[in-house]
Order: C-alpha cells, then sequence, then structure tokens
C-alpha cells in the first residue's frame, strides 16, 4: 500500500540509517519457513550494504568507488539512486540534486505538452499508431503493465522519445527497455511489490516525476545504442556480426554445429540485441544485469552486452551439439531461464567478464578479415 | 505407406494484424487478446494430414510487422515454399501493405512460391474497412490464394494451412532437407559476414 510516501524525495538523497530493507521484511512475515535463509542471506549483504550507503551519503559521490560497487549488485532499496547517478541523469554532488530533478522533470512536463499540444490529432499518426498498439502488449500478465495509467504513462515517454529521435522513431522492443526504469523508480516510493502496483495511487507529483525520471534515463541509455534502431539496424547487425566471429573463436565446436545445421546468429541472436536478452531472462535478471552494465559505462549495452550474449549462447553448447536446425531453433527461443536469480545472472556476467578482458582488445583484428 | 512431406512457410504482413496469433490457432490452437510483439522472428512447426494419409510438414518463420524489420525479411523468405501474407480487415492500410510484400515476393522470392492473402479478425467484422469483394479480386487478379480468418474464434485458420498443403506439389519430393534455414547451395559454408540483399553496403569498418 501506499503508505510511506516520503516528502522529500528520496533521490535528493538518503538518509542513514540505511533505510529499511522492505522486500525479505514483508518476505520474514508471511513467510516464516524461508526466514533463516533470508537472514543468512541478509547478514552476507549487510557489509557490503554499509559500504553502499557510506558511498552513496558522501555529499560528493565517489563515481569509481560507486561503479566497483555496484558492478556486483545493487541492494533494491538504494538501485533507483544509484541507476540515475551512474547514468549520470543524478548529479553527483548532493546539493545539486533537487534543483536538477526538479528541471529535469519540468522539461519533460513541457516536451509533454508540446508533443500532445493538438491532443491525438496532432501526432505523427504512424509512430503513434506503433505504439498504440505496442503498449498493451508490453509485458502482458504483469497487473502494473496493464494499468490505464501505466498504459498512458508509457504512450507518453514513447512518443516524445521517438519525436525527438527521428533516425529511428519508435522501434519495437524500445517499450520493453522502459519497464525496468519505471519499476525501479516506482519502488522508490512505495512498500509493495511495484508489479502490482497501480500508479494511479500516487500524488501526481510523483507519478509524473518517476515517468520523468524514467524518460531521461531512457533516453541516456538509448544514446548508447541508438544505431540499433535506426534505418536497417546496423548496430545489432554489427554486434551480432562479432558475436558470431567471438563464439567461433570460443566454442569452435559449437560455432561449426551451428553452420552444419544451416543456423543463421540473425535468426536468434537479433532478439538478444534488439531487446538486450529482456525476453530471454526475467525482468528481475534484467534489472540485476542492468546493476553491472550501468556501473561498465555508457558502451556497456552494446559492447559489453555482446560478450554477455556470446558467453549464454555457449552456456547451452552442449545440449546444442547434440540438436538439429529445428531444435536449435526452438530451444534458442525459449530458453530454460524461469528459474533463473541472482547467482545465475551474476555467472554470466563474470564470464562476459572474463571474454571481454581476453577479447577486446582482439576485436578489431578479426573485425576487418 | 503415407507420403511425408515438409515445406517452409514464412508468415508476412503489418504489426498487428495477427500473424503471431493466428500460429499460435494453427500450431497450440491457443489464442491470448494480447502477445509481446513478435521481434525479428518465431519458428514453429506443425503437421497437417490430407485425406489421402498423405502428411505435410509445415517449417514456420513468423516474422515481425514492424516496417524497421523489413530487411531481416529476405532471410526467411529467401527458401520459402510458401508465405501467408496477413492483413488485418479491420484496416485498411493493412492490405496496402500486405500488396507491398505480394509485390516483393513476387519479385524476390522463389518463383514457385504459393502466396496465400489472408484477411485476419473476422470476428471484427462489424468493424470491416476491407469488404470481402475488394480482397477477393485482387487475389483473383494476383492469382494468389485467399480467404478470411479469426485467430481469436479458430475460423478458417486450419482450412488456409490445409488448402496451402493441398497446393503445394505433393508429387515430387520437396528439395529441401529437413530443417535447413536455408537450401545448401554450393559448398556448405554460411558466409555469416555477408548482409541479406541491399543492406549495409557502405557501412564503415568498426576497427
Amino acid at each position: 500500500m501506499f503508505s510511506s510516501y516520503r516528502y522529500v524525495d528520496p533521490l535528493c538523497g538518503i538518509r542513514r540509517p540505511a533505510p529499511i530493507s522492505r522486500g525479505s521484511k514483508d518476505a520474514i512475515a508471511t513467510n516464516p519457513e524461508k526466514s533463516d535463509k533470508l537472514m543468512r542471506e541478509r547478514s552476507i549483504r549487510t557489509n557490503r550494504k554499509h559500504k553502499f550507503v557510506d558511498c552513496l551519503s558522501n555529499q560528493d559521490v565517489n563515481i569509481a568507488e560507486l561503479r566497483k560497487l555496484a558492478w556486483a549488485g545493487i541492494p533494491n532499496e538504494l538501485r533507483p539512486m544509484a541507476w540515475q547517478l551512474l547514468l549520470g541523469y543524478l548529479p553527483l554532488a548532493s546539493p545539486l540534486r533537487a534543483a536538477t530533478l526538479a528541471r529535469k522533470r519540468n522539461e519533460y512536463t513541457s516536451l509533454v505538452e508540446v508533443a500532445f499540444a493538438r491532443d491525438r490529432e496532432g501526432v505523427d499518426q504512424q509512430i503513434w499508431h506503433q505504439i498504440e498498439i505496442d503498449v498493451p502488449r508490453t509485458r502482458p500478465g504483469v497487473r502494473l503493465w496493464m494499468y490505464g495509467s501505466t498504459q498512458r504513462s508509457l504512450e507518453r515517454i514513447l512518443y516524445v522519445w521517438a519525436i525527438r529521435h527521428p533516425a529511428s522513431g519508435y522501434v519495437q522492443g524500445i517499450n520493453d527497455l522502459v519497464t525496468p526504469f519505471f519499476q525501479v523508480f516506482l519502488s522508490a516510493y512505495i512498500d509493495s511489490d511495484p508489479e502490482e502496483f497501480d500508479p494511479a495511487l500516487l500524488p501526481k507529483s510523483v507519478f509524473n516525476a518517476i515517468e520523468a525520471d524514467s524518460f531521461w534515463c531512457l533516453s541516456r541509455l538509448l544514446d548508447g545504442i541508438q544505431d540499433n534502431y535506426i534505418f536497417a539496424q546496423p548496430g545489432i547487425q554489427r554486434s551480432v556480426r562479432r558475436m558470431a566471429d567471438l563464439v567461433a573463436r570460443i566454442d569452435a565446436p559449437l560455432f561449426s554445429h551451428l553452420e552444419s545445421q544451416n543456423v543463421e546468429f540473425m535468426q536468434f541472436a537479433f532478439r538478444w540485441m534488439n531487446c538486450l536478452l529482456m525476453r530471454e531472462i526475467s525482468v528481475q535478471n534484467t534489472i540485476r544485469m542492468w546493476d553491472t552494465y550501468l556501473a561498465e559505462g555508457p558502451d556497456a549495452f552494446s559492447q559489453f552486452h555482446l560478450y554477455v550474449c556470446s558467453a549464454f549462447l555457449v552456456k547451452w553448447s552442449e545440449k546444442l551439439r547434440q540438436m538439429d536446425f529445428q531444435g536449435i531453433i526452438m530451444f534458442l527461443q525459449s530458453l530454460p531461464t524461469q528459474g533463473w536469480g541472482d547467482h545465475e545472472v551474476e555467472m554470466l556476467l563474470s564470464e562476459a567478464f572474463v571474454l571481454n578482458s581476453i577479447w577486446h582488445n582482439a576485436q578489431s583484428h578479426f573485425n576487418g578479415k | 505407406m503415407s507420403k511425408q512431406f515438409q515445406f517452409k512457410l514464412v508468415l508476412l504482413g503489418e504489426s498487428a494484424v495477427g500473424k503471431s496469433s493466428l500460429v499460435l490457432r494453427f500450431v497450440k490452437d491457443q489464442f491470448d487478446d494480447y502477445r509481446e510483439s513478435t521481434i525479428g522472428a518465431a519458428f514453429l512447426t506443425q503437421t497437417v494430414t490430407l485425406e489421402d494419409q498423405t502428411t505435410v510438414k509445415f517449417e514456420i518463420w513468423d516474422t515481425a510487422g514492424q516496417e524497421r524489420y523489413k530487411s531481416l525479411a529476405p532471410m526467411y523468405y529467401r527458401n520459402a515454399n510458401c508465405a501467408v501474407v496477413v492483413y488485418d480487415i479491420t484496416q485498411s492500410a493493412s492490405l496496402e501493405k500486405a500488396r507491398n510484400w505480394i509485390r516483393e515476393l513476387q519479385r524476390q522470392a522463389d518463383p514457385s512460391i504459393v502466396i496465400a492473402l489472408c484477411g485476419n479478425k473476422s470476428d471484427l467484422s462489424a468493424r470491416r474497412q476491407v469488404s470481402e469483394e475488394e480482397a477477393k479480386k485482387y487475389a483473383e487478379e494476383e492469382g494468389l490464394m485467399w480467404a478470411e480468418t479469426s485467430a481469436k474464434t479458430g475460423e478458417g485458420v486450419s482450412e488456409i494451412f490445409t488448402a496451402i498443403a493441398k497446393k503445394l506439389p505433393l508429387t515430387a519430393p520437396p528439395s529441401a532437407r529437413t530443417g535447413a534455414g536455408r537450401a545448401p547451395t554450393g559448398p556448405k559454408s554460411v558466409d555469416l559476414n555477408k548482409q541479406p540483399a541491399g543492406q549495409n553496403s557502405n557501412e564503415p569498418c568498426n576497427c
């Protein structure tokens, strides 16, 4: 329930002692048999969380330190602020934050006003049509995304972004990329599960803040991968090619098996690049993955991501090498990641890290072949 | 002994006309009001048995509808034996898109490809913008199969796939071997750096 609205914006700064950890507290109350495990997990995390709180409470956040900490995962209650800092949206100096947030949120409000100045008649019909048909099928089945309030908000975010980026406009899949931001920022203002929450219950100023922050952070993320979405999608073409080159080197038997079965990387990896693996893993997995991507820096969603995708493919190597074309394609389009938690994602990220360290400088050699 | 055949089928058409829903109805006999948009393409298979016990297995590529993904389509229709081009009977613009796809198939795909034009969402005939006569006349002019379907109610769905199966050349064994994404041609290597036709010819090197 919306019981603990903080009148001081939680994104302007954090207060010591560390905010109570909502998720695990609720889980313990309702789920006594799990409490032991949760307590243990919590105590392991306490140390790291203290470091995080120290880092984020500095008047001038040390970004290098924050990156280092965030790489290994950000505690839920600190994530909204940490993401905004890592994206360079929220100023590192805490005295500047309130004013910057107010300015960016007002700016977004004016962008919306201008974009919809003449109501639905004035909008670009082609872009609007595509957004209108995609919004109701964004994360279907999840309550948050079925509420009219969230859907109108998603429409505004996507439309304003699209008209400000005419070279790409709105491309399917960008709708998916809004959802982690919206959900994470919403969690800063409520105590319950954001996936069940109707944002219409929020005070208007809070709803606007979440929407505006989601818009600006989405914009920053997309700045790094815009050529994924322009005509002919050269960014994706390049990433898929580089991924194939890399897999040929790190797992030659898999590569030649795929080749012998006439499987083309584009047939499965296109989606992995276009939706940043969001169709392959859960939103919770994605959110954890983005902690590391944001810590890696602005290129991570194109560069580091291709190492993640390569490690992800190679993970299934043994199974894939037993399959024929049909088996491979069907397996790759519904991968058994339903049970994945932080641990599996973290394994994947470490494998990608190793690949990145070994191969990143070598890429330029085999690109030109 | 019954004969078994295998054919590649590609679905094309504008976004949200119901391509994935049509396939889901055909393959799993299911329907969801809202499904995530298809990104790139999805692969499914389904087998139909004809009256003479001949079985026809369809290997189906269900492609993404948005214009931005158009450059991927040749990879999927390149070796297709048949294509289902879908429009939404409540959106006249979607028939225009279907015509564009048909023109492209007639120019670029295998000349023997069997093309079916399919008007989906027949359950929404109260909001109809495309008349049966208009679509049928166009299909006749172009020598296409034509039917209206409702993925939601299931009306006409298995019929159109069965009709396609009957129209395919069931005398000669199909040339494509099991499951191949592309028919093996010449030396059996796939050049992964090669782009689908007409793309990226002047993309700069990214060294």
